[in-house]
């Protein structure tokens, strides 16, 4: 069994309880910091540890806290962002599932780091019994003295509570968050120059972080930021990591492994394999927005660096498996589905352009493909990355991946004239019919 | 018109914070489940709760999944048509729950139960496919579970909303 | 000064300049939707992009985003930016109806050029259209959702820019509407720039629709004569009719927008009821034989019964051309010098205002809109000068605290403090604000002549909130680095302009250097001011008149009787007159009742210059000859459509010109006949020098002094803090945005914005006179009657019974009592001679 950091206390059917919570060690790291540490010393131990977010874009975590030092005055804020809403994605769920304090003294750790005033717990609709656990916990965690004034005695003063959204995934983009928040229309906003980090919530300096980045705050202060960088199994990486794994493989599930461990052990070993029936044929390594990854590279270690090296991302880590029934070019569409409805409609090339490539993959899939419009694809998923935000870029990537490596796949769907994998050929009403929008 | 309690509360609410914009989509989902969606009335109720117009309301109303400015029934499936999902539904769990309730996606049934939506990933793919039923998660689904879980709900006698 | 190339050129541009603008300065217009300047960036259409070769940012990216920097090289033509701008065209163009053929935007449309200029002509996208149902926006704006192209840009105009929040943007994705809640008039008065910021045919001109391409229509430059502030616009016309009008950009005045007073108040030069004959007693006649005929009767009158015997009136809405040409007629011909303005209230304003405004004091609106801290005292903004309104928000977008003091309920489309002060109070009050200012701010640079000012202005009004208020704002003011005071004119009397100006000097002396901006009575006071010097006032002609002393009148484009109180006395005054002499191009009653009647020609046909209310002159270029409107004669709305010319429509003289005949006629001839108008100018008037030098016609020239030649801190010190008796009301007549300014109230579109007559009232006075809110209020005056809606709103000062002036309100409310008790308000009967309103009466 390898080192466990975020899943120390799981039951696996219920919640850990903050007593529980505190058996463990729990709050040690809050006692800790508040006692020896100033602010800056906290964000300096972050920043030795390697974290890197774990919302998809990977940022240095100790560098964006660092940033802080020297904003201006008046309230800050930290969100720990609990949106989720990329597919094959459920880390954050499973993760405050099993150990709430966790995540809440992350944040209050943070809080301490930045000297922040308030958090916002921004929460999916389709958590709501997770957003009722919060509450329940903050209270107790109130009560027992590790939120609200004078935190532990010290004189730090925090508190947290819980913002529901009303559904989108664009809420998950940290600007559009912060604009969710304030009852603005979420779409992203950038200045030029200018960093949430400066001017976030109501203009004042905000930490937007993913909760199972905040999560690994208790332990790198606790047990110190050396211990957690080499708990990962490749030097690039560091720290644990919660791996999604979804699809056609046997266990499901949502896994604790070290940061680096090879995707086919994890699919492999901790997910029971594929299903019987099934071969591997492809996965996306880390979340739908990301490129398809063939067999040949399924060796690879799990950690930024090197899917990076190989031309992958790591983005959420969530491994969604196809197997060899399955038509990458319909998996596509879905996707594209996914990521034309929930585009914010702010700019162009993802309003306008996702649609468009959608329309000339549902062309292909139904025999009516023209061999133009293999460029035409490849020139406009190349084109998203000139989007606003990281949303179309993550949109492009399945479909650069699919003419990447499965090429040939798309061009049968040319050549025959019809979809040619069985799956989604069999008639007979199995597969639904595309929900367009 | 909006029982007075709930005004009350909402109001107390609002008074109390220093950004009250901040509380819209709390009060939109407030007067939906009064209202079982957010009807006009509704609408200009949150305007006016919060100093918005009521312009301003529907352009956060229209935007967002789970608001319903259009009837919804009792029961909200949202059923997942996330990447997953779909590739586990070999009978597909959307068609199969249209044919049961004999609506079609979108649709509320006759005796104002059930509305059926499809929806994005719902974040329980460790369980595909999956549904979301005013908010609580349902899977792996089968047809027998689907069955079961739809009766069990016609029978139950409160709304059981955590959120539509 | 960063210091880069584009496209192999060298240009220099002051920090912070965009890429985009850098570009621009050197004539290269880099493709863009949704980047305004004024607007500022948001990177949303993707459209702009541009490779940045070397330099701190690299690779492709949009140059509307990029701040200018040393060592950059942008490329606009590399084939990079090329392909992707032609690619972000296409995309744009899946959904979009290419309904060309019948949309009004064609021809002048950002659309068609970017996608001729992207290079896109062929269509790939095989699949359906995205279509959205329309919306009724009113009677100003067209709706066409499906043409939208999603550039943000009119949401960005009318939210954020202006402040109005019925109009954005619903739904998500590929999905989004532009539009309003429901069906309904846009509630901004600002709503016709959406026409102008919207890059396609989303938003069209109503008014004008389907009536002409833009390339066929006589356009020029233009001025606004809705209100002072002289805002520009391009004037279209077509078939001998103005149909439409558009903002035209000056960094001095308006910016880049108008209001829609301005957009759409053109109607009047189009009326079908505009005189366009001759008359001469009553009879039709050829123009110049009753031009002839009343320069044979002038001579009469003056043989008869001297000079002086003979009076001029022009008005603000004359050019300075005429208004100068009027001066010298009667200067020349030993007439009565000219009077431009009926109300003597509004002659004694504008003259402290010309008296009193120079360039060290005077704002503009762009300076307005860089304030820290504003005062508006007696105005309200989107009623009297809409445009100050847009102005003072970007002031307050900015940061700026506002503050606004007035007897009305003003509303105004951002966050200000309104103290509501009755009419009496506003110098009382103003001088309590400021001084509580400058006490706070120190007294160290003031002299013993400041001190002793300071010293005499009142500390306190008698109202204790006003008074808790005052002190609040004139802490704001002490604190502020760049305030303005700004002053209107249409209810306050000269005192408060001249009380204005003083306060303003006095806080220019101490740690706050405060700038004033004043409102005056019409687009050419400023020149009516200047030329007015020397004479009395209209109501002392009016004696003159009844005594037999003043036997002809020529009227200039002006209408007495338009709101003159006593009518009656009006009417039975002008009946003695030997000779009224009428020039005009409305259909007015002064017209109707002229012995002899001349047509005029509006500023679309006759061009002119203007002061506007900052002393800046500007030149309206002639649009089109003028003549009949063209009859459509073929049925139907569709091409081919055939016109006919009316007859009869040859182009009317303009003022100048026909006071030029005249001139000829008494044999006062001008140094020459095609001599410029300047050389007609008095000597003492303001830059005459200047003027001049400069060839005609000028435009945006500043007539200002250097120096007020007035003495400063002139004002009496014993400011009245008056309410009326207990028991009784002032009666304010006021301006309203729409339906009530005497050119604008012609057009149709506008009427039907201006909702029914209203009378507004305090609730307190509503509640001691025993009305209630939307109640009727029916007067009966010379048997005529006045039936006004009431508003009961705390907002306003008690004390006043506000009375907008409406298009729909007949003779009878002109002849609304100064003051009247709160218990008549249920019916005031039988005035048969009211009370004129004090300001009136004064000579
Ligand atoms: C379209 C889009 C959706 C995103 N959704 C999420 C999300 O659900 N949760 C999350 O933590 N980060 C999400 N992100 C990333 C955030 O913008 C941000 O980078 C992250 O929350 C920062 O936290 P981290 O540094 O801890 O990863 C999303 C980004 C994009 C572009
Ligand atoms: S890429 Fe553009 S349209 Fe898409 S979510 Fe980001 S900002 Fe919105
Ligand atoms: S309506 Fe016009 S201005 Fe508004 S988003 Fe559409 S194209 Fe742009
Ligand atoms: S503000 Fe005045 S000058 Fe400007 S457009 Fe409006 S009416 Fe005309
Ligand atoms: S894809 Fe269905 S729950 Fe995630
Ligand atoms: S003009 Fe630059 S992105 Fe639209």
């Amino acid at each position: 069994m390898t080192e466990k950091v975020l899943f120390l206390n799981q039951k696996f059917d219920r919640p850990a309880t903050l007593e529980e919570y505190r058996e463990n060690g729990g709050y040690g790291a809050l006692a800790l910091a508040l006692e020896k540490y100033a602010p800056g010393q906290v964000c300096d131990l972050v920043a030795e540890s390697g974290l890197r977010g774990r919302g998809g874009a990977g940022f240095p975590t100790g560098r964006k806290w660092l940033s802080f030092a020297g904003r201006k005055q008046g309230p800050r804020y930290v969100v720990p962002n609990t949106d989720e809403m990329e597919p094959g994605t459920f880390k954050d769920r499973v993760l405050v599932n099993c150990d709430p304090h966790l995540v809440l003294e992350g944040i209050i750790l943070a809080a301490y780091a930045i000297q922040a005033d308030q958090g916002i717990f921004f929460i999916r609709p389709s958590y709501e019994q997770d957003a009722q656990l919060i509450e329940g916990e903050l209270n107790r965690a109130r009560e027992a003295g590790y939120l609200g004034k004078n935190i532990l005695g010290s004189d730090f003063s925090f508190d947290i509570e819980v913002h529901r959204s009303a559904g989108r995934y664009i809420c998950g983009e940290a600007s559009a968050q912060v604009r969710a928040i304030q009852g603005y229309r979420p779409n992203p906003r950038k200045m030029p120059g200018l960093h949430l980090t400066e001017r976030g919530l109501w203009d004042q300096p905000t930490l937007v972080n993913n909760a199972e980045t905040l999560a690994c705050i208790p332990a790198i202060v606790s047990r110190g930021p050396q211990w957690f960088k080499k708990i990962a199994r490749t030097p690039s990486g560091a720290g644990t990591k919660l791996f999604c794994v979804s699809g056609r493989v046997v266990r499901p599930g949502c896994y604790e492994l070290p940061m680096g461990t090879p995707l086919r052990e994890i699919i492999e070993q901790e997910a029971g394999g594929m299903l019987p029936g099934s071969e591997f044929k492809a996965c996306l390594p880390g979340g739908a927005s990301t490129r398809f990854l063939p067999k040949k590279q399924w060796e690879v270690p799990m950690d930024f660096e090197s899917l990076k090296k190989i031309g992958h991302q790591l983005g959420t880590s969530s491994i969604i498996v196809f197997d060899h029934n399955t038509c990458l070019v319909a998996a596509t569409i879905n996707l594209l589905n996914f990521f034309v409805r929930e585009s914010c409609g702010w700019c162009t090339p993802c309003r306008d352009g996702l649609p468009f490539m959608r329309h000339l993959l549902l062309e292909i899939e139904h025999g009516r493909g023209k061999e133009e419009y293999i460029p035409m694809l490849r020139s406009m998923a190349g084109q998203m990355r000139h989007a606003y935000c990281a949303f179309a870029p993550g949109a492009a990537e399945p479909v650069l991946g699919l003419l990447e490596y499965f090429e040939d796949e798309v061009r049968e769907h040319l050549s025959r004239g019809k979809c040619p994998c069985r799956f989604s050929d069999a008639g007979g009403g199995f597969r639904r019919k595309q929900c367009l929008t | 018109m909006l029982p007075e309690e709930i005004r009350h509360r909402l109001e107390t609410r609002i008074a109390a914070s220093a950004h009250p914009r901040e509380l819209v989509v709390d009060v939109m989902y407030e007067l939906q489940n009064h209202y079982g969606f957010l009807n006009d009335v509704a609408l200009r109720e949150v305007a006016e709760l919060l100093q918005l117009t009521p312009l301003e309301v529907e352009e956060l109303a229209t935007f967002y999944d789970f608001i319903y400015r259009r009837p919804v029934g009792r029961f909200v499936l949202h059923v997942c048509d996330g990447v997953v999902c779909w590739m586990f539904e070999e009978q597909s769990a959307l068609d199969y729950i249209c044919k049961l309730l004999g609506v079609a996606p979108g649709e509320t049934t006759p005796d104002g139960q059930f509305t059926v939506l499809p929806t994005v990933c719902v974040g329980y793919c460790d369980h595909a496919p999956a549904m979301l039923i005013n908010g609580k998660l349902y899977g792996p689904l089968t047809p027998e579970f689907i069955d079961r879980t739809l009766e069990e709900l016609r029978s139950i006698s409160c709304d059981l909303v955590l959120c539509r | 000064m960063p210091y880069l190339i584009i496209d192999n050129r060298h240009i220099q541009v002051p920090r912070g300049t965009t890429v985009i603008d850098a570009a621009e300065r050197l004539g290269i217009m880099i493709p863009r939707f949704c980047y305004l300047k004024v607007l500022g960036a948001v990177g949303a259409c993707r459209m702009c992009a541009v490779m940045f070769e070397a330099g701190p940012v690299k690779g492709l990216q949009m140059s509307c985003m990029v701040q200018a920097a040393d060592g950059m090289r942008v490329s606009t033509t590399h084939p990079e930016a090329v392909a992707f701008r032609r690619q972000i065209i296409e995309w744009l163009m899946i959904n979009h109806p290419h309904d060309c053929p019948v949309c009004d935007e064609g021809g002048h449309c950002l659309l068609q050029d970017e996608t001729i200029s992207g290079g896109h002509s062929r269509r790939r996208y095989t699949g359906a259209k995205r279509t959205y149902p329309d919306q009724d926006l009113g009677p100003l704006v067209q709706h066409e959702m499906n043409r939208c192209i999603q550039c943000y840009r009119c949401v960005r105009f009318y939210q954020e820019y202006a402040g109005y929040r019925d109009l954005g943007v619903m739904g998500i994705a590929s999905r989004i509407y532009y539009g309003r809640f429901s069906d309904g008039a846009l509630e901004s008065p600002f709503s016709g720039n959406l026409i102008d910021i919207c890059p396609t045919g989303v938003y069209t001109d109503r008014p004008s629709r389907f009536l002409a391409r833009r390339w066929d229509l006589q356009r020029a430059d233009s001025i606004c004569l809705h209100c002072s502030l002289g805002c520009n616009t391009v004037a279209g016309a077509h078939y001998r009719a103005v149909i439409r009008q558009e903002s035209r950009e000056n960094v001095r005045v308006n910016g880049s927008f108008i209001c829609d007073r301005g957009r759409y108040g053109h109607a009047y030069a189009n009326l079908a009821e505009r005189p366009r004959q001759s008359r001469l007693d009553g009879e039709p006649a050829g123009w110049r034989e009753a031009a002839r005929e009343a320069a044979a009767r002038l001579k009469r009158i003056a043989a008869a019964a001297g000079h002086s015997a003979i009076a001029v009136l022009g008005s603000a809405r004359n050019s300075l051309e005429t208004q100068i040409m009027l001066r010298y007629l009667s200067h020349h011909a030993q007439w009565r010098p000219p009077r431009f303005f009926v109300n003597g209230s509004e002659a004694r304003s504008t003259a402290a205002v010309v008296a009193r405004l120079d360039s060290r004091l005077a704002a503009g609106l762009p300076d307005l809109e860089e304030a820290d801290f504003l005062l508006a005292v007696g105005v309200d903004p989107v009623n009297d000068a809409p445009m100050l309104a847009l102005a003072m928000r970007q002031a307050a977008r900015k940061g700026a605290k506002i503050v606004v003091l007035d007897p009305r309920p003003v509303e105004l489309p951002f966050a200000f403090d309104l103290l509501s002060a009755g009419l009496g109070d506003l110098p009382a009050a103003l001088a309590v604000l400021v001084k509580t200012a400058v006490s706070q701010a120190g007294t160290d640079g003031c002299e013993a002549q400041e001190k002793a000012f300071l010293a005499a202005l009142p500390g306190r009004v008698p109202d204790e909130k006003l008074q808790g208020q005052l002190g609040q704002a004139g802490g704001w003011l002490a604190a502020s680095r760049r305030p303005a005071i700004i002053c209107g004119s249409a209810i306050a009397g000269p005192e408060l302009a001249g009380l204005a100006a003083d306060l303003a000097l006095l806080l220019q002396t101490g740690k706050t250097p405060s700038r004033l901006f004043y409102l005056l009575p019409g687009p050419n006071a400023f020149g009516a001011g200047l030329l007015q010097r020397g004479s009395r006032y209209f109501p002392s002609l009016l004696q003159d008149i009844e005594k037999g002393g003043v036997r002809a009148l020529l009227v200039v484009e002006n209408d007495p009787f338009f709101r003159y109180p006593d009518q009656d006395r009006l009417h039975s005054a002008l009946g003695k007159l030997e000779l009224l002499m009428v020039l005009d191009y409305l259909p007015s009653r002064a017209a109707r009742a002229a012995h002899i009647f001349l047509p005029g020609a509006t500023v679309f046909e006759a061009g002119g210059s203007f002061i506007n209310n900052c002393g800046l002159l500007q030149y309206a270029a002639p649009v089109h000859e003028g003549g009949i409107p063209l009859a459509q004669v073929s049925g139907g709305s569709h091409p081919p459509r055939a016109h006919a010319p009316a007859p009869g429509s040859e182009k009317c003289p303009s003022a100048y010109e026909a006071l030029l005949f005249l001139a000829n006629e008494l044999a006062i001839r001008p140094p020459t006949m095609d001599a410029s108008p300047w050389s007609l100018l008095p000597e003492d008037f303001p830059g005459q020098a200047e003027l001049l030098a400069h060839p005609y016609p000028t435009d945006g020239l500043q007539l200002l002094p250097r120096l007020s030649e007035a003495e400063s801190l002139q004002t009496p010190v014993n400011l009245p803090t008056s309410g009326p008796a207990a028991g009784a009301l002032t009666v304010l007549r006021v301006e309203q945005t729409f339906g009530s300014e005497e050119l604008s109230c012609y057009a149709e579109p506008l009427r039907q914005l201006a909702g029914p007559p209203l009378a507004l009232l305090h609730g307190a006075d509503a509640d001691r006179a025993g009305v209630r809110d939307g109640e009727q209020l029916c007067f009966e005056i010379g048997g005529e009657k006045v039936e006004l809606a009431l508003q009961v709103t705390n907002r306003m000062a008690p004390g006043q019974l506000i009375i907008p002036h409406h298009y729909a309100l007949g003779r009878a409310a002109c002849r609304l009592p100064a003051v009247v008790a709160q218990a008549e308000l249920r019916g005031l009967t039988g005035q048969d001679s009211p009370d004129l309103p004090q300001a009136i009466t004064e000579s």
